[in-house]
């Protein structure tokens, strides 16, 4: 699993140029699944057989795009002006290293010395409009030998183990829904089973509806990355989620009630079988759950990995939260379309 | 060996004031390629004598600090995160979700992410238009408590983590290039005058603590009592967000003239700039000159600063361009030459 979450981490993919995930998705799930197919936002769903088909078809959904920016502009200094592909909180990028396009031309986002400036203008952080990515180019028409506006850009990260059965990336959201995804199309499954690689999540979960309105599913388990708040200047009832406490179960968000029968159902196999889990208790955030409302109805089961710093250059995740998402989605598969009580 | 390559070996290696011993290191193996007579003091200055053969002639100083800005670890919190204070100016606004190195004493150095605040979480922690601050961020390790503390110690230095990277054309980002790349350009001095006669002794120090008040020169210079020194640090690039300062990158290297940096010793290497044409720029330095010819200085040494025009000084990612460290060099270089011992006419 972090082979591969160190793989899926590296690609770059903002939203609408989702082209390295998708690839690669594309050419491993062909090895496990009877059918791939890319829509016309760069969705890719597959289609697995299971040992029978369920009573309504069942969805597994990650996505594939990561928060970045496209360039908005290049100034005449040959700076890169950026507009943001995602919610991400500008405090974040002061001092960061990205790259920009195809050709992964490195750059940082950086400000003026603390010499030149007063405690006053210390206590204010400055808003993203003021901020630019500076590739070390001449001027305007040197930097447009490389990048050009609407190219997309990305957190330069490396994927790296931290302390103690930690990990940090970037792109964890949701790239570890992706990592799950491909891992259970690896095994036998009991039903028939669509799994979704959605594209362009991140600016308003945009991907999924395609999806959801071709197949029409009666049973989706979004599989995601969830801000985890517990850092000791957080407030506790504020954390959300925390790592080391297992796979994260959504109740309610900003997009989607969560069916309790289909949890609860979960739920009781998850504690026969002692998979840690938690819940996701805030009610921020949305995801492709957002999507089950362009079919004909659905259940939905939110599912998340608990991670810190979400949407940043560096998110940190605990390994065996990620085993325990995993662990879930499967029961998830097994549960969904069961007759089981 | 190129000088990105020299200038790596010398950045990449951690050393935050009061802990430069990694950086002194690196620093002291370049400069044995031009002389043997190197010692790392006490304190980790890197100390260097080149002789010109007459014991009677005036020796010059060349001095860039190798300290960096950094962080201590001041506590582990129960659940594992680390609260720290800063050594040198930090602006806060750079360490949100920035990576960190903590060099413990006892397990080698591991890597931390400052912890910042979720977008999703915004409401009632502030508006993402208010600076976070320091006192509230603490260091993610990825350990629970009990681990932390089997690993890390309070007293412990943390620094930004980054290795130095080529961006377009000469241009290079780093943490550290304040003032590492300045030794580069002394570096790159000693090696334009190799095989070169000198008319004056050369004392070269790679000093320590300059970014919590220059002890590490004072000492040298009390200890040697050099009869001039030169300064080499880091000065501002104008960029966007800062379009009042005079100093621009590639313009090459910057001579202040004020009481720090002599009007005399500032002129004569003007003219000695012209004369080699090499590219300068000039820059009024009324008072304290915020480099270490004002800890040098009371020694009793005529001391010049001479800069190296550096943008987003202090941040994880300061940028510069290497013909302005070449050309820095160069007017060491030909300052030397020319010296004739009358810069205090």
């Amino acid at each position: 699993m972090k082979e591969l979450l160190a793989r899926l981490t590296e690609m770059d993919g903002v939203p609408g140029f989702e082209d390295e995930i998708r690839d690669f998705v594309v050419s491993e799930a062909q090895k496990h699944v009877q059918s791939v197919t890319v829509d016309c936002v760069g969705n890719v769903l597959c289609f697995k057989k299971g040992e029978k088909a369920p009573s309504s078809p069942i969805l597994l959904t990650a996505h594939m795009d990561e928060v970045g920016f496209l360039i908005k502009d290049i100034t005449k200094d040959g700076m890169l002006k950026v507009a943001p592909a995602g919610s991400i909180d500008p405090r974040v990028l002061i001092g960061r290293r990205l790259r920009v396009g195809k050709n992964k031309i490195p750059g940082i986002i950086s400000i003026k010395a603390i010499h030149l400036t007063t405690p006053e203008e210390r206590k204010k952080a400055p808003e993203l409009k003021s901020l630019y990515i500076d590739i070390g180019a001449l001027d305007r028409e040197d930097a447009e030998k490389l990048v050009s506006i609407g190219d997309p850009a990305v957190f330069d990260t490396a994927f790296a183990s931290l302390g103690v059965d930690c990990i940090k990336a970037k792109a964890l959201d949701d790239r570890v829904g992706c990592a799950i995804l491909l891992k259970l199309m690896e095994e036998d499954i009991p039903f028939d089973t669509y799994f979704l690689f959605s594209a362009s999540e991140e600016i308003g979960c945009r991907g999924a509806i395609n999806a959801v309105s071709t197949i029409d599913p009666g049973f989706i388990c979004v599989v995601e990355g969830t801000p985890a708040g517990d850092v000791p200047d957080t407030p506790e009832h504020l954390y959300s989620t925390r790592l080391r406490e297992g796979a994260a179960i959504s109740l309610i968000d900003g997009s989607t009630i969560y069916s309790r029968a289909l949890r609860d159902k979960i739920i009781a196999r998850l504690d026969r079988e002692k998979i840690r889990h938690q819940f996701k208790l805030r009610q921020t955030g949305g995801n492709d759950g957002a999507a089950m409302i362009y079919g004909t109805g659905a259940k939905v089961f939110g599912l998340s990995v608990p991670m810190r710093y979400i949407h940043a250059a560096n998110s940190v995740a605990y390994l065996p939260d990620v085993e325990d998402t995993l662990s879930t989605a499967r029961v998830f598969l097994e549960e969904a379309a069961s007759e089981n009580e | 060996m190129e000088l990105f390559t020299k200038l790596k070996l010398l950045t990449d290696p951690n050393g935050a004031s009061g802990d430069e011993l990694p950086a002194s290191n690196a620093a002291a193996e370049l400069l044995r390629r031009y002389t043997d007579d190197v010692e790392i003091d006490a304190f980790g200055d890197v100390i260097g004598h080149i002789s010109c053969g007459d014991e009677n002639a005036p020796t010059v100083m060349l001095d860039a600090h190798l300290d960096q800005i950094g962080f201590i670890v001041t506590e582990i919190t129960k659940d594992g995160f680390l609260r720290f204070t800063t050594v040198g100016g930090v602006d806060g606004r750079m360490l949100p979700d920035s990576e960190l190195c903590v060099i413990t004493r006892r397990h080698g150095i591991i890597h931390g992410i400052v912890g910042a605040v979720p977008p999703h979480l915004q409401k009632g922690l502030g508006k993402q238009t208010d600076a976070i601050s320091m006192e509230d961020m603490t260091v993610d390790i990825g350990m629970t408590g009990e681990q932390a503390r089997s690993v890390v110690s309070i007293g412990d230095y943390m620094c930004f983590s980054g290795s130095a990277m080529a961006l377009q054309h000469d241009f290079v980002t780093s943490r550290s290039l304040d003032d590492r790349a300045c030794f580069l350009c002394i570096l790159h001095a000693l090696e334009l005058l190799k095989d070169k006669k000198l008319p004056v002794n050369l004392l070269i120090c790679g000093s320590t603590k300059e970014e919590i008040g220059g002890n590490g020169a004072q000492y040298v210079a009390e200890r040697f009592k050099p009869e001039y020194a030169i300064a080499v640090d880091v000065t501002h690039a104008r960029t966007a967000d800062a379009p009042e300062v005079t100093g621009e990158l590639a313009k090459g290297p910057d001579v202040s003239i004020g009481f720090n940096s002599r009007p005399d010793f500032a002129e004569k290497v003007i003219e000695t700039a012209k004369k080699h044409n090499i590219p300068y720029q000039v820059a009024a330095c009324p008072g304290r000159s915020g480099t270490n010819a004002w800890s040098i200085q009371p020694a009793g040494v005529k001391t010049l600063v001479l800069s190296l025009p550096l943008k987003y000084m202090h941040s994880p990612v300061e940028v510069l361009r290497l013909c302005d460290v070449e050309n820095t060099g160069a007017l060491l270089a030909a300052v030397i030459t020319d010296f004739d011992g009358r810069a205090d006419k």
